[in-house]
């Protein structure tokens, strides 16, 4: 009977390693669920989600009307990132609707939408609450007259073949993609008010989004460079959600197609797809472009110790150590661009850090005269990385009264008077009292 | 059922035929291209079935990769053998390895053709004939009764004839439901589509195995169980049929496959043909097709597998219809081909592809040609429309062909599936003739500028209009054949730098012309005056000149916007510039006062001290001495204290200067101050005594 309350700790002990979720400290080891409308997309997607399970990944296929599917259960998430590949569903099976979904957005975990032609309102509305507007016509596509991928066998030009790549190291990695990128699905434009969406790949000046069977009837709705093809955001909780509007360019077909832009004669053996659909889930589930930030210092020159509070015009130095997440390990984040700010209401000083390329920033500068409660702000943000916020208040203070200059050159008058007076003033004592 | 009389011996009658040719429209009612596996294939299957140090890895997965190279015509590269056969060796040598693996040991050395005993297989045999009769579950029978058959097939000596054939047939058979699908043993109750597969392959194994032949009527259930079956066939709207299994875990392709090769080996063992609507048969081949390249190795073994178990079926051959290019240029003459060939890629018996009628997709017109034969390219075994007829333009077709089998015989072994409709893009450069761009005054309709434009190539124009004018933009297009041409996408953009306006060009008939009368566009513009630039996008799926042109730019004069009037929506910023360093900010520091040179405070300290110099000249001249000092011992040593104390009280204020505080001064001023004023009032009192004896004296 002892042995029950033993197998309860042992449980209890247990419950931290259920739920995974992006820590700094174990990243790894994380569990996507894969909503799919239809179990065929399992293997005419085999290839993505291949390169998804070998770098680590646990995938759990799901049929987006399953009932049994749950997000979470007793409060806790039983995924880390969600892959919705199912472009009609209608309604969602189990727990889940929209709501759930922006939850477990909300929360921190990271989602892929792939939409496509005859997508539904369900996924529609996600996509909207993440600022892009997928066209509203059901039917229309994104046409490309002058930008499709020249095949013998796909003749309505919607098959188009885009290299207009968002130029980031840290979103598509660091080698450039060379062959075009596949796609073909309907197009979406972003929220302009929504500041934390972006295009990754956009369409050219001649595409537009229309149903490719019927006549133009009114102006297209969304034209040219304004059509986004693939988007991503990143949450100000740094979730990412990465919007395609193309289910077909995740499949095999595509990663495997050989590619040649229509009116250029470079013919590439493979499409870009795998590459940029790699890299970029590399980056949607943070193994790429997240940073972390640990040891902020500061001190006044010349000495080792933080002092309690800084008077007006100490000479100070700071410094913090910036890592990043490569998928496996921290590395050092090295960069040019990490700016600190001393700040009251607002900046009085703001400095670029210096990189030591091993991972510490820093700087020195002059407390500005002017006293009060000052932070020491690190507000980082890059396109694609996590956004760093770090601040640490600390006093600053006026001098003492015994900390202003003494004998100053231009008072000697003043003191030559006073002290002549007063030995004139003893000598006229005794000539005053004693002369005769 | 309507395709059945196909098989149907007596009968034959029209009506049926009809029936058929309506079923057989229908399965390909949207039109599709299905291309057969071709070489993409065998480079895919080298690439997922690579050998890691040797070997496939399980026993399984070798005999999945060798027998997916064997169909696919491809030479092992890698020798697998030496290894793997005496892996399989040794699962077959002991007497404690699992049904399964000893199956799969057996189908790898059969094979690679290993080096197995005689003795060792009649142990092996004798072991797996003792398994079906006491066996409960589906996999034991599928197992057992598949490796007999392997022994059997390898070498026919060994006696692995099944003595109670019909008690394991019976017993199979007793797992059957009533919708055609399988359970996979008796104490399971769900019942699922992928054990269907298993089992049709083990009872038609158990039939080859049969000492006695199995009854007719126990194999005539069976083949009514099929036909059950295949009414839980599930269709695409491209025409494909797949079998979907409702028990989790196992994807469509799995289960298709597994009824596929069920059947298959079924309709090849048991006597009597198995009667299956030929569009089933064509619309499982072409799921497979449909599926493309799996990225999966077992996915890839099962698709090739059953393309390869329905071309060596004796149900029917399917025939894939395709064309390697649906988009035919008239510009670059191209012929338009199609190819006939099973699916797997080999070559067809001797019929004729004749084009049945061709017509404009998605319109009701009459056919633009009929009953046309294609005529045969023995060297590339293409079948060839030699010369489109003038009345094919530009556009995209649905082109409908159909397979005439020149032996009577092979129609019997080969499905056709009647009429197959394959969408046909006809290209072509379009010629644009007479293209201008004008500013019309708007209550004349006179021309003010007009520029003719090179469209095509570069444009650069620039124009000026103001609210009372019009733009006029009006080109002509023409197809090779002097036909009207439409293009989908004929689209004119007139950008400002805060809003962008989309125009469609209409036409009536070649000529095309867009006119903006600003007057009714102002608002639409959001009186936003200044530079429009200017874009021209043509394009449409079949032309092949299509372009997006910047024409230049038109320098707009709009009236002044009246206080209510809309704002243009925000443009979205580039992301780049949201983000990126900001600029510095160094605190600017409270200048010092301004102070006079040192130089300076010494002279004035000089001119401070001068007027001290003055008193002590000035003494000296009025001969000043000590004269009064009193020489009586007690008040001399009160006026010494006197002057001490007044020069400590002076040395006290320097010290305060330097670095006293104000409280021990003010202490030690306190007690200087009542010794002084004691030893003062000493010594005054001293002096005065004396100055006033002396007066009175």
């Amino acid at each position: 009977m002892a042995r029950s309350p033993l197998i309860l700790v042992a449980l209890i002990s247990l419950i931290p390693l259920l739920c995974h979720s992006f820590s700094p400290e174990t990243p790894t080891g994380r569990r996507i669920l894969v909503l799919v409308d239809d179990l065929a997309v399992k293997s005419s997607q085999s290839l993505y989600f291949k390169s998804l399970s070998s770098r680590g990944y646990e995938l759990d296929f799901k049929l987006a009307d399953d009932p049994k599917i749950a997000l979470q259960r007793y409060g806790q998430y039983l995924y880390d990132g969600l892959v919705l590949f199912c472009p009609t569903v209608e309604r969602f099976g189990g727990s889940i609707d929209q709501a759930a979904i922006l939850d477990f957005v909300d929360s921190g975990h990271d989602l892929i939408i792939a939409a496509d032609v005859q997508s539904s309102d369900l996924i529609r509305e996600i996509a909207t609450e993440c600022g892009a507007d997928f066209d509203e016509d059901p039917a229309a596509m994104v046409i490309d007259h002058i930008n499709y991928a020249v095949s013998e066998n796909e003749g309505d030009h919607t098959v188009i073949a885009s290299d207009n790549l968002i130029k980031s190291d840290v979103i598509l990695g660091s080698s450039k993609i060379e062959a075009p990128v596949l796609f073909q699905g309907i197009g979406h434009s972003l929220n302009p008010a929504n500041s934390l969406v972006f295009k990754v790949l956009s369409a050219s000046p001649a595409t537009y989004s229309a149903n490719p069977k019927s006549k133009l009837s009114s102006p297209p709705a969304l034209t040219g460079s304004a059509i986004s093809l693939v988007s991503v955001m990143q949450a100000r909780n740094n979730a990412r959600i990465l919007i395609s509007g193309s289910l077909s360019m995740f499949s095999n077909r595509f990663f495997r197609s050989g590619v040649q832009k229509a009116q250029s004669s470079t013919k590439h053996e493979k499409s870009g797809n795998e590459q940029f659909l790699t890299e970029i889930s590399k980056w949607v589930f943070h193994e790429r472009g997240h940073l972390k930030a640990v040891n902020v210092k500061h001190h006044k020159v010349g000495e080792e110790d933080e002092p309690a509070v800084y008077r007006i015009k100490d000479d100070l130095e700071y410094s913090v150590e910036i890592y990043e997440w490569s998928g496996s390990s921290w590395e050092p984040y090295v960069a040019d661009d990490v700016q600190v700010q001393f700040y009251m209401m607002s900046p009085y000083v703001l400095k670029t850090l210096t990189s030591d390329k091993k991972g510490v920033y820093s700087t020195s500068f002059k407390v500005p005269d002017v006293y009060g409660v000052f932070q020491f702000k690190v507000e980082y943000e890059k396109l694609g990385y996590t956004t760093l916020s770090l601040s640490k208040q600390i006093p600053v203070r006026p001098f003492k009264h015994n900390e202003y200059e003494r004998f100053i050159p231009a008072a000697y008058p003043y003191y030559g008077a006073a002290f002549s007076m007063m030995v004139g003033f003893f000598l006229f004592s005794f000539v005053h009292l004693y002369s005769k | 059922m309507a395709a059945e009389p196909r098989w149907g011996s007596g009968g034959g009658a029209a009506a049926l035929l009809l029936l058929l040719l309506v079923a057989a429209a229908s399965i390909c009612h949207a039109a599709s291209n299905f291309l057969p596996v071709s070489d993409a294939h065998r480079s895919a299957a080298l690439e997922l079935f690579a050998p890691v140090d040797g070997s496939f890895g399980s026993l399984e997965e070798t005999s999945e990769a060798l027998q997916s190279f064997d169909i696919l015509g491809i030479e092992r590269r890698t020798n697998v053998r030496g290894s793997t056969c005496s892996s399989a060796v040794e699962v077959l040598g002991s007497s404690s390895s699992p049904v399964k693996d000893v199956f799969y040991a057996l189908k790898v050395s059969s094979l690679l053709k290993c080096d197995v005993r005689q003795s060792q297989l009649e142990a092996i045999a004798s072991r797996l004939k003792s398994v079906p009769s006491d066996a409960s579950s589906l996999n034991d029978f599928y197992y057992s009764i598949g490796g007999l058959v392997l022994i059997k097939n390898q070498i026919p000596v060994v006696d692995v004839l099944l003595e109670d054939a019909d008690k394991v047939f019976q017993a199979i058979k007793a797992l059957s439901q009533s919708d055609g699908r399988w359970r996979y043993s008796s104490d399971n109750p769900v019942s699922s589509t992928y054990a269907a597969g298993m089992a049709l392959e083990t009872l038609a194994g158990v039939i080859s195995l049969a000492s006695n032949e199995i009854g007719q009527s126990r194999i005539d259930a069976v083949k009514n169980d099929i036909l059950k079956l295949f009414d839980s066939i599930e269709k695409y709207d491209d025409g494909t049929f797949y079998f979907d299994e409702k028990v989790d875990g196992v994807g469509p392709l799995a289960t298709t496959s597994s009824v596929v090769q069920g059947l298959t080996a079924f309709a090849s063992t048991a006597s009597g043909r198995v009667k299956l609507p030929e569009d089933n048969i064509l619309g499982l081949t072409k799921y497979f097709l449909s599926i493309g390249i799996p990225g999966d190795a077992k996915e890839f073994f099962n698709q090739v597998n059953s393309l390869s178990c329905l071309e060596n079926s004796r149900v029917s051959v399917p025939l894939i219809l395709a064309l390697p290019a649906t988009v035919v240029s008239l510009t670059n003459k191209d012929k338009l081909k199609v190819r006939v060939t099973t699916a797997l890629g080999s070559r067809s018996p001797p019929l004729k592809v004749k084009l049945v009628r061709a017509f404009i997709s998605g319109s009701k017109d009459a056919s633009v040609i009929e009953n046309q034969e294609l005529i045969f390219d023995s060297e590339g075994a293409f079948h060839i429309l030699d010369l489109l007829p003038t009345s094919i333009d530009v556009g995209k077709y649905t082109f409908v062909f159909e397979i005439v089998l020149q032996d009577s015989e092979d129609a019997k072994v080969y499905v056709t599936g009647g009429q197959t409709k394959v969408p046909v893009y006809i290209s072509a450069i379009i010629k644009i003739e007479n293209a201008e761009i004008s500013v019309l005054d708007s209550d004349l309709g006179s021309v003010d500028t007009q520029k003719k434009l090179n469209l095509g190539k570069e444009d650069d124009v620039s124009l000026a209009a103001n609210h009372l004018q019009k733009l006029r933009l009006s080109f002509q297009l023409s197809t090779p054949h002097g036909h009207a041409f439409k293009p989908h996408q004929a689209i004119l953009k007139l950008k400002h730098e805060k809003a962008e306006h989309i125009f469609l060009v209409g036409n009536s008939g070649k000529k095309f012309q867009v006119i903006l009368d600003f007057l009714g566009l102002v608002e639409k513009f959001f009186y936003l005056s200044g530079r429009y630039d200017i874009q021209l996008s043509i394009g449409d799926a079949v032309m092949e000149n299509s372009f997006c042109q910047d024409l230049g730019h038109v320098e707009l004069d709009l009236p002044e916007a009246p206080e209510k009037a809309p704002r243009p929506a925000a443009q979205p910023d580039d992301p780049f510039s949201k983000y990126g360093p900001k600029a510095e900010i160094s605190h600017i520091f409270r200048a010092p006062e301004k102070r006079p040179s040192e130089n300076l405070s010494l002279a004035f300290l000089a001119l401070t001290l001068l007027p001290f110099l003055g008193f002590l000249v000035g003494l000296l001249k009025l001969g000043v001495n000590l004269k009064n000092f009193p020489s009586a011992p007690v008040p001399a040593m009160f006026a010494i204290l006197f002057h001490v104390g007044i020069g400590s009280i002076l040395a006290l204020y320097a010290l305060f200067w330097l670095k006293l505080d104000l409280f021990t001064t003010l202490k030690a001023l306190g007690l200087l101050g009542v010794f002084v004023m004691f030893v003062g009032h000493r010594i005054l009192s001293h002096l005065a005594s004396t100055s006033s004896k002396l007066k009175s004296a």
